[in-house]
């Protein structure tokens, strides 16, 4: 299951959201400004607190919203 | 009227005479709310603890006029948001500060220091104008601010003495600051 880390009122977050789903991708939404777990896990990832982190498998990531970056990740 | 007779809120909600500030070399900056050129707060904590015990101060002021765009329109500035700003220098409740309903402060400003054009050397420059063209046409115009994170240095008289643009960087500006400490 790929996941997208962001947090509220974040624009970037919201388009990287919308992308994926228009490309049809399944995702889980991590709020790393509401839960502290996930924004360690997120800050583990990326070593920031910058959002959108995108990631399937937890390792190879995308940070920001990068449609190119997101489709060579994703292979879509 | 001077710097020292305003009374902004801090983030918290409470009263803030800036005469607190007397006799302190302040740095007045619009921050941008979690998104946009947000990579100058790490450069302006740096300032901070660099000169912090020789009497700078450093306030920040939230606003979200420029960040609350589409942010499709103007891609190449940043793809991203930060959690924290993950600095130590006192952060201001958000607020205006261009337009009609901007907050005193920055009314007056601006009307000390004007804007007098970017730094056309910085590669920021044209995607700024770029931006700029394309969603706010409007805020080339005059002396209001233009995007976030333009800094305004006081010195310890409570004198307006230099406005910096987005583009110019904190670190750029740190030999100005000592002049005045």
């Amino acid at each position: 299951m790929v996941k997208v880390y962001s947090i509220t009122q974040c624009p970037w977050c919201d388009k990287a959201k919308k992308y994926l789903t228009s490309k049809g991708v399944e995702f889980e939404v991590r709020n790393i400004e509401e839960n502290e777990d996930y924004a360690k896990e997120c800050a583990q990832i990326s070593g920031d607190t910058m959002v959108p982190v995108i990631t399937e498998d937890g390792k190879n990531f995308v940070l920001g919203f990068d449609k190119a970056k997101i489709d060579a990740m994703l292979g879509i | 009227m001077g710097v020292y007779d305003f009374t902004v809120k801090t983030n918290r909600g409470v009263e803030k005479s800036l005469a607190d500030y007397k006799g302190k070399v302040l740095l007045i900056v619009n921050t941008a709310s979690k998104c946009g050129f947000t990579p100058q707060f790490e450069g302006l904590q740096k300032l901070y603890d660099a000169y912090k015990d020789k009497g700078l101060e450093i306030l920040g002021f939230p606003c979200n006029q420029f960040a609350a765009q589409d942010p499709g329109s103007n891609e190449e500035i940043q793809t991203f948001c930060k959690l924290n700003y993950g600095v130590k220098f006192q952060i201001f409740e958000k607020g205006d500060v261009r337009g009609e309903n901007a907050q005193p402060l920055f009314k007056y400003l601006v009307a000390q220091k004007k804007f007098t054009g970017f730094d056309e050397s910085s590669p920021m420059t044209a995607i700024l104008m770029d931006a700029l063209q394309k969603n706010f046409p409007e805020y080339l115009e005059g002396d209001d601010i233009k995007w976030n994170f333009t800094k305004f240095l006081i010195d310890k008289n409570g004198e307006v003495v230099a406005r910096f643009e987005p583009m110019i960087t904190p670190e750029s500006i740190a030999k100005d600051i000592e002049a005045l400490l």
